[in-house]
C-alpha cells in the first residue's frame, strides 16, 4: 500500500499528508485524556473559576463582586497570610525530606536481602491504611501524657512535648506523620532503581569507582526523571495537605497547622463561602503553576532521559 | 502468571458490567422519586452513626409500615454531614429531610414549617420543651421540629473520689468545690487527673460557663461584642480551666478524633469530665462506676446550661414538600420519640410517661434544661461564624496558659468590623 | 574484606528490621484493640497484647452493616476503574514522550496543573454535572472518569518511557510497524513494572477514596467500604474498635495483592533483557 501511495502521489502531498500525520497520530494517542479532561475537568474548573467572582453562600443565590474576593483575601484576612505561610513552611519541610526519606528506604529495599517481598510489605503497609483510623493511630502516638511515643522517649529519660496540643512541635509532628505514609514514592524510586541496567555498575567498579562514586555517578543521574516526578507531585500534594490536619488537629494549636487547603476547606464547607474559597485555590493554584513551572523548565538542565540522548 | 491475570481481569470486568447494566435501571429512579414498584422515594439525610442510626432507620421503617406506598431512603452522611449537605444543595438534589442544628447556615435552603403545623390539628406543639424552638426557629419562623436534645453537665468517676477520699459532687455546687476537688483527684505521676480540658472547645459550649458568671459573649440585641465577650466575668468563666492545666489539677485532651477526654475518663485517669449525653453509653459499656451532677456555680449566681439541640428539616427543593411534613411529624410524634434512646425525649409528655426524669444518671440533664434559658450567641448575630473564628483562636490560647485579657481584647478588636454589618 | 561486608549485611538487615517494626507496630495496635474487650481499651501504659482476645469483635464489627454489599461495590468501582486507567494512561503517556508536536509541551502542563486545583471547590460543579447525566447515587462518577486516564499515572509513565533508549522503535520502524504497533508490541511489554505499579497505586486509591463516594452515593445499597467504616463514626462519637476491626479487615485484600504485585515492579528484566 504505502510504496503505491509514494508513487502516484507528487512528493509535496506526501510531505503534507506526512506532516498531518505527525500531529494526528499523537493527538490520537493521547485523545482519552484530552476527552477526558473536556469531559469531565474543565468545566468544573472553569465554573470554579468562574464563581470566584460571586459572593455564592451555596445556599441561596450568588451575587457577582467582581474582584472583591480577591481583593478581601490580599488585603483583609489574615488568615489567608498565615495559612499560607503554614503551608509554605510545611512543603519546605516536607518536600525535600520526602525526596530524601523515600530515597532512602528504596536503596534499602533494593539491597539483595533474604524475605525482600515481607520487608517490601512491610515498608509499603502505612500506605495501606487511610482515614480515621489513621487520625486514630496518630492521636494514640502523639497524645502529650498517654502517647506511645513520649512512653518510648520515657523509657530513654528524654520527656518529650505534647506534640499536638504545643504550636512549636504539631507541625513538625505533621511533617513526620506525612513521612511515614510515603510508599507512593519509596515505591516509585525502587523502580526507577531497579530499571538502572545493572552493566553500568559493573563498568564502573572496574573502573574502580567506590560505592559512593558510583551513588553520585551513576544511581543519581539515572534517577532524574524519577526524581523530576516526585519532585513535582510531592511538592502539589505538599500544597494539598489537608486531611491529617483535618482529622488530627483540625489547625490548631495556635493555627500551628492550619494549612492553606484547610483554609479553602473551611471558607467552603464550613462558613459557606464557595465564592472565596474558589478564589483562595485559583490564587494557590497559581503558586503551584509557577513552582511545577520553574522545576519543569530546570529539568532540561538536570534530568537526563536515555531515550532523548542523541550522541551515545 | 499470564492467564491467571486474564481470567481474573475478565471476571472482574463480567461483574463490572452486569452491576452496572443493574445500576441503569435504577439510576433514573431518584431523579424523579419513583421506583419501579410505584413507591415514592423519601430521602432522609442524618449525621448519626451506630446505634443512634440503627433506631433511625427502625424509625423509618415503623413510617414505611404506616404508608405502604412510600419507601424511605435513610442516608447517614457520618462526620462529612456537611459538605455532603453543601453539595447536594448547591446542585439542587438536596435530601427531602434531614438532620439539622445549623439553621443560620442553612434556613435560605429550608421549609418554613409554620403553616404545616397550623393546617395540622393532630399536631399538638404545646408538648415539646418550648426552649428547644428557639434553637430552630429564625425570623421568627420554626425551620425544624425538635428531634433529640442534650444539656451538659459533670461527669464524675465514683472509684477516685472514694480512693481520694473526696465526697461526691452535689447539685448547687460551686466552682472553688470543683477546683479543690480536682485538685486533691489529680495526680501526675499516676497520670490522674482531676479534669480534662479541651484546647480548642467549640465557643458554644462554653457559653453556659459564661451566662453562669452573668456574662455573655455578645449583647442580647446581638449589636455589641465590646464589653461582654472581654468582659472579667467572661474571662474568669475561661480562664479557670487554662489555670488548672497550668497547676496540674487539669490536663489537655485531645481534639475529636484525637485520644479524647471520653477515653480518657474511661482509662479511669479523669475524675471529672464536662459533656453532654453523648458518651453516657460508653461509659456504662466500659463499666466505669460514675454519677453526673449539675454544672457549678459562680459563687451567688444562678446556673445557666447550653442546650446542643438536634431537629429535622424539610428543604425547600425538595418535590414531596406534603410527604416530608408527614414524615417530620411522625419523626417528632410521642411514638417515634420513645424509640429514640441515644439522646433526650424532647416531648414532655413522653419524658412523663417514662420518668426519664427519675433516672438518677439522667436528672441533672432536665435540672440543667430548665436553667437553659438564654439565648445562644450564633441565633444572635449573622456574622458570628466570623466573629467565631477570632473568638475560637483566642480562646484556644487561653487554655494553652496564655494571657486571656489581652488575647480577648484582641478578639473584639478583629471581630468589631463584622458585629455591625 | 569478608568483615566488612558482613558489617554491611548486617547493618542492612537492622535497619530493614528498625523501619519494619516502626512501621508494623501501629498495625499492631490496630490488631490488638480490635480484639480488646471494653474495659482494656483505654489502659495506659497500653496493653500491648489484651489479656483475653475477643475474635467475635471482627464478627460483629463485621455484621454490624452490610458490609458484604460494601465490599462487592468496591470491587467493581476498583476493578472498573482500574482496568480504564491502565488502558488510557499509557496510551496518553506514550503518546506524551514519544512524539514531538506542536503545543504537546503546552499540552502536558495543562495536564499537570489539572491537578492542582483542590477538589474542593470542583467539587460542586462535578456533582452537577453528574446529576444531569444522572449518574448520582450510581457508581459511574467513581470510575468512568478514569477511562480517560489520570494525571499523576499518565506523568509516572511517561517518566517511565522516556527512559527507555528510543533505538527499539526505530528498528521496528524500519520493520514496518506502526506507531500502535510500536506502542502495543514493544512499549506495553516493556512497561509491565509501570503498568503494576500504577494498578496498585489506582486499587489502592479507588478502595481508599471517601470523599468520591461520600458526596456521589446516597443509597446504603450502593455504598463503597470507606462509607461503611465511616458509619462507625457520627458527628457526636467515634465507635474505636468497629473503627480498627473494620480497617484492619478491609487492608487485607490490598496487601496480599501488593505481596504477589510487589516482584513485578521491582522485575531486574526491565531492558538489559530486550536489547539484545
Amino acid at each position: 500500500m504505502k510504496p503505491v501511495y509514494a508513487a502516484a502521489a507528487p512528493v509535496e502531498t506526501i510531505k503534507k499528508t506526512k506532516k498531518r500525520w505527525d500531529i494526528i497520530v499523537p493527538l490520537l494517542f493521547i485523545a482519552p485524556w484530552i476527552i477526558g479532561f473536556l469531559a469531565f475537568t474543565l468545566g468544573p474548573l472553569l465554573y470554579s473559576l468562574f464563581i470566584s467572582f460571586f459572593d455564592w453562600p451555596i445556599v441561596g443565590e450568588a451575587k457577582f463582586i467582581g474582584l472583591d474576593n480577591y481583593k478581601t483575601m490580599f488585603t483583609e484576612d489574615p488568615l489567608f497570610w498565615e495559612s499560607l505561610g503554614v503551608t509554605v513552611k510545611f512543603a519546605a519541610l516536607f518536600v525535600p525530606l520526602n525526596i530524601i526519606t523515600a530515597l532512602f528506604l528504596a536503596i534499602l529495599l533494593n539491597q539483595k536481602v533474604k524475605g525482600y517481598s515481607f520487608f517490601r510489605t512491610f515498608f509499603y503497609l502505612p500506605s495501606v491504611i487511610s482515614g480515621v483510623a489513621l487520625a486514630m493511630i496518630w492521636a494514640w502516638v502523639y497524645n502529650g501524657e498517654y502517647g506511645i511515643l513520649n512512653y518510648f522517649l520515657s523509657l530513654i529519660g528524654v520527656k518529650g512535648p505534647d506534640w499536638l496540643n504545643d504550636p512549636n512541635w504539631a507541625l513538625i509532628a505533621m511533617v513526620i506523620a506525612s513521612l511515614w505514609g510515603q510508599g507512593t514514592m519509596m515505591l516509585i524510586f525502587l523502580a526507577g532503581l531497579k530499571a538502572i541496567p545493572g552493566e553500568l555498575y559493573e563498568a564502573a567498579s572496574i573502573d574502580g569507582a567506590n560505592k559512593i562514586q558510583q551513588f553520585f555517578k551513576i544511581t543519581i543521574p539515572m534517577l532524574t526523571p524519577t526524581i523530576l516526578f516526585n519532585l513535582i507531585t510531592t511538592i502539589i500534594s505538599a500544597f494539598q495537605q489537608l486531611t491529617l490536619a483535618l482529622v488530627l488537629t483540625g489547625g490548631g494549636p495556635l493555627k500551628s497547622t492550619y494549612f492553606y487547603a484547610m483554609y479553602v476547606y473551611e471558607n467552603a464547607f464550613k462558613y459557606f463561602k464557595m465564592g472565596y474559597s474558589s478564589a483562595n485555590a485559583w490564587f494557590m493554584f497559581v503558586i503551584v503553576l509557577v513552582l511545577t513551572l520553574i522545576v519543569f523548565k530546570s529539568s532540561s538542565a538536570w534530568v537526563y532521559y536515555e531515550g532523548e540522548v542523541k550522541n551515545k | 502468571m499470564r492467564k491467571w491475570l486474564t481470567t481474573l481481569l475478565v471476571l472482574i470486568l463480567v461483574i463490572a458490567l452486569a452491576a452496572c447494566s443493574d445500576n441503569e435501571s435504577s439510576s433514573g429512579s431518584d431523579q424523579t422519586a419513583k421506583d419501579s414498584k410505584g413507591k415514592t422515594t423519601l430521602r432522609f439525610a442524618t449525621w448519626d452513626s451506630g446505634e443512634a442510626l440503627k433506631i433511625q432507620e427502625e424509625i423509618a421503617k415503623k413510617f414505611e409500615e404506616k404508608n405502604s406506598n412510600v419507601k424511605v431512603q435513610v442516608e447517614a452522611y457520618g462526620d462529612g454531614f456537611d459538605q455532603k449537605l453543601a453539595a447536594s444543595f448547591g446542585a439542587k438534589n438536596p435530601p427531602d429531610v434531614m438532620y439539622m442544628w445549623n439553621f443560620p447556615a442553612y434556613f435560605q435552603s429550608l421549609e418554613p414549617l409554620d403553616n404545616f403545623v397550623k393546617s395540622d390539628p393532630e399536631m399538638d406543639m404545646d408538648d415539646f420543651y418550648q426552649g428547644l424552638f428557639n434553637y430552630s426557629s429564625m425570623y421568627g419562623k420554626v425551620y425544624g421540629m425538635p428531634a433529640g436534645f442534650t444539656t451538659r453537665v459533670v461527669y464524675y468517676n465514683k472509684d477516685l473520689f472514694d480512693a481520694a477520699g473526696v465526697p461526691y459532687p452535689k447539685d448547687g455546687w460551686t466552682w472553688d468545690d470543683f477546683k479543690a476537688a480536682a485538685k486533691k483527684l489529680s495526680d501526675p505521676a499516676k497520670k490522674q487527673y482531676g479534669f480534662g480540658v479541651r484546647p480548642e472547645p467549640d465557643t458554644y459550649d462554653l457559653q453556659g460557663f459564661v451566662w453562669s458568671n452573668g456574662s455573655s459573649f455578645i449583647s442580647e440585641d446581638g449589636k455589641k461584642i465590646n464589653g461582654y465577650m472581654n468582659s472579667p466575668e467572661t474571662i474568669e468563666s475561661i480562664k479557670i480551666f487554662g489555670d488548672m492545666v497550668k497547676d496540674k489539677s487539669a490536663v489537655l485532651v485531645g481534639g475529636k478524633n484525637q485520644q479524647s477526654g471520653d477515653d480518657i475518663f474511661k482509662a479511669g485517669k479523669l475524675a471529672m469530665w464536662e459533656s453532654g449525653i453523648w458518651p453516657l453509653e460508653g461509659f456504662k459499656e466500659a463499666k466505669v462506676n460514675f454519677g453526673t451532677v449539675e454544672m457549678p456555680a459562680f459563687k451567688g449566681k444562678p446556673v445557666k446550661g447550653v442546650i446542643a439541640s438536634s431537629a429535622v428539616s424539610v428543604a425547600k427543593d425538595s418535590k414531596n414538600k406534603k410527604l416530608a411534613w408527614e414524615f417530620v411529624k411522625f419523626y417528632s410524634s410521642a411514638e417515634a420519640i420513645k424509640m429514640r434512646t441515644a439522646d433526650l425525649p424532647v416531648r414532655i409528655s413522653v419524658v412523663k410517661e417514662m420518668k426519664t426524669e427519675q433516672d438518677p444518671l439522667i436528672s441533672p440533664f432536665y435540672k440543667m434544661l430548665e436553667r437553659s434559658n438564654d439565648t445562644p450567641a450564633f441565633l444572635l448575630n449573622k456574622n458570628w461564624d466570623e466573629i467565631n473564628r477570632n473568638l475560637s483562636a483566642a480562646i484556644n490560647a487561653v487554655m494553652l496558659g496564655q494571657d486571656a485579657d489581652k488575647l480577648m481584647d484582641k478578639a473584639v478588636k478583629d471581630s468589631e468590623k463584622y458585629v455591625g454589618q | 574484606m569478608k568483615t566488612k561486608r558482613r558489617i554491611e549485611k548486617s547493618t542492612i538487615y537492622i535497619l530493614l528490621i528498625f523501619f519494619s517494626l516502626l512501621f508494623l507496630a501501629p498495625f499492631f495496635w490496630m490488631l490488638s484493640t480490635s480484639v480488646k474487650s471494653p474495659e482494656e481499651l483505654y489502659l495506659f501504659p497500653p496493653k500491648w497484647i489484651p489479656s483475653t482476645f475477643e475474635w467475635s469483635n471482627f464478627k460483629e464489627a463485621w455484621m454490624s452493616q452490610p458490609f458484604n454489599q460494601f465490599f462487592m461495590n468496591t470491587v467493581i468501582v476498583t476493578g472498573m476503574s482500574t482496568i480504564g486507567q491502565l488502558l488510557s494512561s499509557s496510551l496518553v503517556a506514550y503518546g506524551f514522550a514519544r512524539f514531538k508536536f506542536k503545543g504537546r509541551d503546552f499540552l502536558f502542563i495543562v495536564l499537570l496543573s489539572s491537578m492542582m486545583i483542590p477538589w474542593e471547590v470542583t467539587m460542586i460543579p462535578q456533582y452537577m454535572e453528574f446529576n444531569y447525566l444522572g449518574w448520582i447515587n450510581t457508581l459511574k462518577p467513581l470510575f468512568v472518569p478514569s477511562w480517560f486516564g489520570a494525571p499523576f499515572y499518565i506523568f509516572l509513565m511517561r517518566q517511565f518511557i522516556m527512559s527507555i533508549p528510543k533505538e527499539l522503535d526505530e528498528a521496528a520502524r524500519m520493520d514496518g510497524a506502526n506507531p500502535f504497533q510500536i506502542y502495543y508490541k514493544i512499549y506495553l511489554p516493556l512497561m509491565k513494572p509501570s503498568l503494576i505499579l500504577v494498578a496498585v497505586f489506582n486499587i489502592l486509591t479507588c478502595w481508599n477514596d471517601y470523599l468520591g463516594p461520600l458526596v456521589f452515593l446516597n443509597d446504603q445499597s450502593k455504598y463503597t467500604l470507606t462509607l461503611g467504616l465511616a458509619q462507625f463514626k457520627g458527628m457526636f462519637g467515634v465507635d474505636m474498635e468497629g473503627i480498627m476491626a473494620v480497617t484492619f479487615l478491609i487492608s487485607i485484600p490490598p496487601l496480599i495483592l501488593f505481596f504477589f504485585a510487589q516482584r513485578y515492579i521491582v522485575e531486574d528484566n526491565s531492558r538489559s533483557g530486550v536489547k539484545g
